[in-house]
């Protein structure tokens, strides 16, 4: 590296890293302001502090958003780098992909809630296995559900995002590039590693950012669900909204996949 | 005669589209040959069928025969690195990698070799010999950690060029590797192919007819996917035996 090139990232760098430490103090004395920093947790609203919140947010959603952004990621690879534009793999995710990232996160909460609490719950049988277990009246019944829960509304929610700007990020590297490095015979994989995901990585991130604070948003409704199932009897759940919810919801789920499928793929990348 | 490419019966498909039709084809070994025609008649697509890297289009159906240096490049056990190693290729844009001109060279090289096989001494002869052989060397040898993007347009198509030799490949095809240069880049790339031509068999695919004659010895004229006549240029270019030949290389139309 040349040396004016060199002096030049020094002072980016540092004016970057001034710019982050007045953020911070910034932030910092706002917290404090607000007593958000206030590690106290107390059931009455205005006595508790902030942070016990956020840390209870993080811990909610660190671990499974964490797996769930890593397998949409590895989803995007195979289906932007492994299956022709016309496969029918292919253009069934992305319409899944496409409906779902425009789908505001609460209906699928509302779903999770009548899947998981309700009814016709798939693990219904699970949880009346616990009733009469040793688990029953414990929190850890409760929890059981609210982690599937969780799991399935970062699945519907987190992931499409995940998948969307991964595979953005992936298009954005030109194809010249893809061409000259097959054309020298590189095999799919080194094509990948070593020309492709260096140039894609910056984007990448910023998509997990993205799929984070969705993630985020998501977290706000696992909060309400878990506080309603502690408030509500589990029985007394309105079904018929729940059953027309999902009904409507998978209704204009198959639509647009029809749509997808019957619309021919105009585009055609690689 | 000894033949580089041989291709028999080939046909060739997009989707429904038939794009070659019945193709048969003997590349002599060790000169410039030179593919015209009017656009879409397959130029491209036969030329791409040679290093069989028009499959990653997809939906791209191939029947036929191609023998590579004696060898028929569908057999099962042929292996594509290996097949792109022998045979480089020349896009019609300049496409050098986004790193430096030295890594540029050694980028081909590294994907076929294991890892830290190449001592820096062995690299650094490596890129020397592969710049002197296309006239970059006086240039550049101060600027090789230069982003290769950041060169001439001249400059990275040689370098296009300079980062197949390293792999030391039989044939070299070229999908019009002019028209994205001036007339000087020009010039020096076809003086560049002259002098390679000895070691090398070269294909290119043209759309310049005064280039075909310069630089040539035998010319291929295709007309919507079929090969129409293949002799010496300067035979096709004075006397086409076929009067699609005639109309085309007197700028009737194309």
């Amino acid at each position: 590296m040349t040396r004016p090139k060199l002096r030049k990232k020094i002072i980016l760098l540092s004016i970057t890293v001034i710019i982050e430490i007045v953020a911070l103090i910034f932030f910092w004395n706002a917290l404090k302001k607000t007593d958000v920093t206030n590690g106290q947790a107390s059931p009455a609203l205005g006595t508790s502090g902030g942070l016990p919140n956020l840390l209870g947010d993080l811990n909610l959603i660190l671990p499974i958003s964490f797996l769930v952004i890593l397998l949409g990621i590895a989803c995007a690879f195979y289906v932007e780098e492994w299956l022709s534009a016309t496969n029918w793999v292919r253009r069934f995710i992305e319409s899944q992909v496409a409906f779902l990232t425009g789908i505001p996160s609460l209906l699928y909460g509302l779903l999770a809630v009548a899947v998981f609490f309700g009814y016709a719950g798939v693990f219904k049988a699970t949880l009346q296995n616990a009733e009469g277990s040793a688990l029953a009246g414990t929190p850890f019944q409760r929890n059981t559900a609210l982690f599937y829960t969780e799991t399935l509304i970062f699945i519907l929610t987190v992931m499409p995002v995940a998948i969307k700007t991964t595979q953005t990020a992936l298009r954005s590297v030109e194809t010249p590039i893809r061409e000259s490095a097959y054309a020298l015979g590189a095999t799919q994989w080194q094509v990948l590693t070593k020309q492709v995901v260096p140039r894609a990585f910056p984007r990448m991130l910023a998509g997990g950012c993205r799929a984070m604070a969705r993630a985020f948003a998501a977290a706000a409704l696992l909060v309400g669900i878990y506080a309603w199932s502690h408030t509500m009897e589990l029985r007394g759940f309105p079904d018929r909204f729940m059953l027309f919810l999902g009904g409507a919801l998978l209704l204009s789920n198959a639509s647009s996949f029809l749509t997808e499928i019957y619309v021919p793929a105009s585009t055609q990348h690689n | 005669m000894n033949y580089s490419i041989e291709a028999e019966n080939l046909n060739l498909w997009y989707g429904d589209f038939q794009a070659l039709i019945d193709v048969n084809v003997k590349i002599p070994g060790g000169q410039i040959t030179s593919l015209i025609g009017p656009s879409g008649c397959g130029k491209s697509t036969l030329l791409r069928c040679f290093n069989r890297v028009n499959e990653r289009y997809g939906n791209v159906t191939t029947k036929g025969k191609i023998e590579v240096l004696g060898k028929n490049i569908y057999d099962a056990d042929v292996s594509l690195p290996e097949l792109r190693k022998a045979v480089g290729m020349v896009f019609q844009r300049p496409n050098p990698l986004p790193i430096s001109v030295y890594e540029n060279i050694l980028f081909g090289l590294r994907i076929h070799s294991p890892i830290r096989s190449m001592t820096r001494t062995e690299s650094d002869q490596i890129v020397e010999e592969a710049l002197t052989s296309v006239f970059l060397w006086e240039d550049l040898k101060d600027n090789l950690k230069v982003r290769a993007t950041s060169l001439q347009l001249e400059q990275q198509q040689k370098l296009c060029i300079a980062r197949l030799l390293p792999l030391k490949p039989k044939i070299i095809l070229m999908d019009e590797p002019c028209s994205a240069l001036d007339a000087k880049g020009t010039g020096a790339v076809e003086e560049l192919m002259e002098i390679l031509a000895g070691t090398y068999t070269f294909l290119i695919v043209t759309h310049n007819m005064a280039q075909a004659r310069r630089v040539s010895k035998e010319c291929i004229f295709m007309f919507l996917g079929e090969l129409i006549e293949h002799r010496e240029t300067q035979a096709l270019f004075e006397d086409p035996q076929h009067e699609k030949t005639e109309d085309y290389v007197q700028m009737r139309y194309g």
